[in-house]
């Protein structure tokens, strides 16, 4: 796997490695496939809106459309399995490997690899969320301090990655509603349709509304942040979003001197 | 006289959008009426060489019917249209009836007002496979007998007699529907299948008309958004749903639904209320209630008829369990799709507020950034940055 240096340096600034290119490209296939499915899915669910009708007539209307659906779906559900495989893999490699070569692989220590684990939610995060409170509601002026990943963007994370296995075997449950009443009682599919089309609508609100705030509405951001391209992140942000790892990172870089404080 | 003359384009009056008391604008003109207008000219007959006057107008009715503006307000205050479009009324299936064939009660002219038509009388023509006078007779005897009928209940049961639909409340205008379509194939006379007709039939317009009068019984005459429309005026109205105890809104359900959505957006073969309420091959007079063992949608029919070979033919039995009409909004009857409803209402409304707030406070955190209400002092606050990496 190719290597990326922790911290570049691009016209005199410091940039911080976040994303490898597998992971950009995932992220890629994911935002196109769930907004293709938003609006191709969305005029189904309020057909009789003004804007229903033409927007799903762009998408080829009621013989074209659900196809285009379907098959967005489908590619939705193999990046699903996908990135379930990818950080399986990359557990068993750089943790469990480890573990290995240590002489230390034990069930117990498996376990505690897997909570460790920088997308698994922690007490550390329990505790930037108090920090958080603190500093928006003026109890305090320190911002908090997030590690690698910030409770937010674990939100951000575990919002499609349980909402794919509820809307993805729905909605295929809804595709092969003849053949699937051979095996559930049909009124699984009410259940399906409600699960299908009520998690959608979480996702769509979440993503557009509080997602895109966090990447592109808000002022600092605003109109795109650039690290879903690059890979990278600017220091500054690493100071405001970051700033434990970017410590962290700095002090691994032998840069203690150059730690910019938070309150600059 | 003239000014009265309106300016209405009854061909493009799409069926069912027409105000009520334009919807009857086609029963009207046949029905008849008093002739207020154009009396002198119907005595001088010089206006009756019309070209496309309808073949079987032995009587010469158009001589006055063809003004656009032959209209008048009735006692009950309805404006009532007494023309007649004879492009539109010659393709349809009564072209080769006479005016007066329906309206029997007329028999001088100008005529008085005309009583409404019974469409189980007989007509003069005679039906070709048993030789006997046309009527529509046997459909109404079985629509008496259905759901839609009161044939089969004591007098005392009968408590609104005025809700039963009769023959016009459905058929209202089945000569200013456009070009219908059979599900998903294009309809009308078929060139190539009418050379083969015309083979022998070289005389006249007899293979034509035939042709049409056969094949349009075989074709969808109205789109499945206009049967539920249809449905929809009495079945749509939650105070005729009451008064003869049915459950809830069953046309908003049935738009709620794949099957209405579909049909919203102009699928024809999405089912409409007909394709599941009608024994699959039944005459669609015959629609039963779902308490009726005959009935398609008794709960021992349901399997077969959502089965139906153009429908769903590799369902299970269990398909019959799926719930087409459910109120989201009835806890006893739907406890299942309404409490997961809720789930992911309250889910998504608790999500949201959550963000939203933080949002809110974060945007508003940026404009006192380094305020604080409890100062830290400074050593205090130093030693926190410094230790920070350390968490």
């Amino acid at each position: 796997m190719q290597r990326y240096p922790k911290i570049v340096r691009r016209n005199g600034k410091r940039y911080f490695f976040r994303f490898s290119l597998v992971q950009r490209m995932q992220h890629i296939i994911l935002f196109t496939t769930v907004i293709t499915l938003a609006l191709t899915g969305f005029p189904l669910r309020y057909y009789n809106q003004p804007w229903a009708k033409p927007l799903y007539e762009f998408f080829g209307g009621i013989d074209i459309a659900p196809w285009i659906h379907r098959i967005t779906g489908l590619i939705l559900l193999a990046l699903f399995l996908f990135h379930t495989g990818y950080w399986i893999y990359l557990f068993f490699k750089n943790r469990v490997g480890r573990l290995i070569r240590e002489k230390a692989l034990t069930v117990g220590n498996v376990i505690k690899e897997f909570f460790s684990m920088e997308m698994i939610p922690n007490k550390k995060d329990f505790y930037d969320l108090i920090d958080m409170f603190k500093y928006l509601l003026f109890f305090s002026s320190r911002r908090p301090h997030y590690d690698r990943i910030s409770w937010k963007e674990k939100f951000d994370y575990f919002a499609p990655y349980w909402g794919i296995p509820i809307l993805g075997p729905a909605g295929v449950a809804l595709w092969f509603r003849d053949e699937i009443t051979q095996y559930v009682p049909g009124i699984a599919l009410n259940a399906f349709y409600i699960m299908h089309t009520d998690e959608a609508l979480l996702a769509a609100i979440f993503l557009f509304f509080v997602h895109w705030y966090n990447v592109h509405y808000s002022p600092e951001k605003f109109p795109m942040a650039t690290v879903f391209l690059t890979g990278y992140l600017s220091e500054e942000e690493m100071i405001h979003e970051h700033y434990d790892e970017y410590e962290r990172i700095m002090k691994e870089e032998g840069l203690e001197l150059e730690i910019i404080s938070q309150n600059h | 006289m003239l000014g009265m003359i309106m300016n209405i384009d009854i061909n493009n009056s799409l069926y069912g959008v027409c105000p009520k008391g334009w919807r009857n604008v086609a029963s009207a003109c046949i029905s008849g009426g008093l002739l207020y207008m154009l009396l002198m000219f119907c005595g001088l007959g010089l206006f009756s060489s019309n070209s496309i006057a309808a073949a079987a107008d032995e009587l010469n009715c158009v001589l006055c019917h063809k003004y656009r503006g032959l209209s008048r307000i009735d006692e009950k205050g309805d404006f009532r249209l007494f023309y007649i479009n004879q492009g539109l009324f010659n393709k349809g299936p009564h072209k080769r009836i006479q005016c007066k064939d329906c309206h029997t009660d007329i028999d001088k002219i100008p005529h008085d007002p005309a009583k409404d038509v019974d469409c189980t009388v007989q007509c003069h023509l005679t039906e070709p496979s048993g030789e006997e006078k046309f009527t529509h007779k046997p459909v109404a005897e079985v629509l008496a007998k259905s759901v839609h009928g009161t044939a089969n209940m004591d007098e005392e049961e009968i408590e609104y007699p005025e809700d039963y639909p009769y023959c016009t409340d459905c058929h209202d205008q089945p000569l200013y529907r456009p070009l219908s379509f059979f599900k998903g194939q294009a309809a009308g006379v078929s060139e190539r299948g009418l050379s083969r007709c015309k083979t022998c039939h070289q005389t006249g317009d007899f293979a034509e008309d035939f042709y049409n009068h056969v094949t349009s019984r075989l074709q969808k005459m109205r789109v499945s958004a206009e049967i539920v429309n249809l449905c929809a005026k009495c079945h749509g109205d939650g105070k005729f749903q009451e008064r003869h105890g049915l459950q809830g809104n069953v046309v908003a359900s049935y738009w709620e639904t794949f099957h209405g959505k579909a049909a919203y957006f102009g699928s024809d073969a999405t089912p409409d209320c007909i394709d599941c309420h009608v024994v699959y091959g039944e005459n669609v007079h015959s629609i039963a209630g779902k308490d009726s063992r005959t009935s398609a949608t008794h709960e021992a029919n349901v399997a077969a008829t959502c089965r139906a070979s153009e429908c769903h033919a590799n369902a299970g039995e269990q398909i019959a369990g799926y719930q087409v009409h459910t109120d989201y909004d009835d806890p006893d009857k739907y406890p299942m799709q309404h409490y997961m409803l809720k789930f992911f209402k309250y889910l998504m409304a608790g999500v949201m507020y959550f963000f939203v707030t933080i949002i809110f406070l974060e945007l508003l955190r940026r404009l006192f950034p380094n305020f604080s209400f409890f100062k830290p002092r400074k050593e205090i606050r130093q030693t926190t940055i410094s230790t920070a990496g350390n968490e």
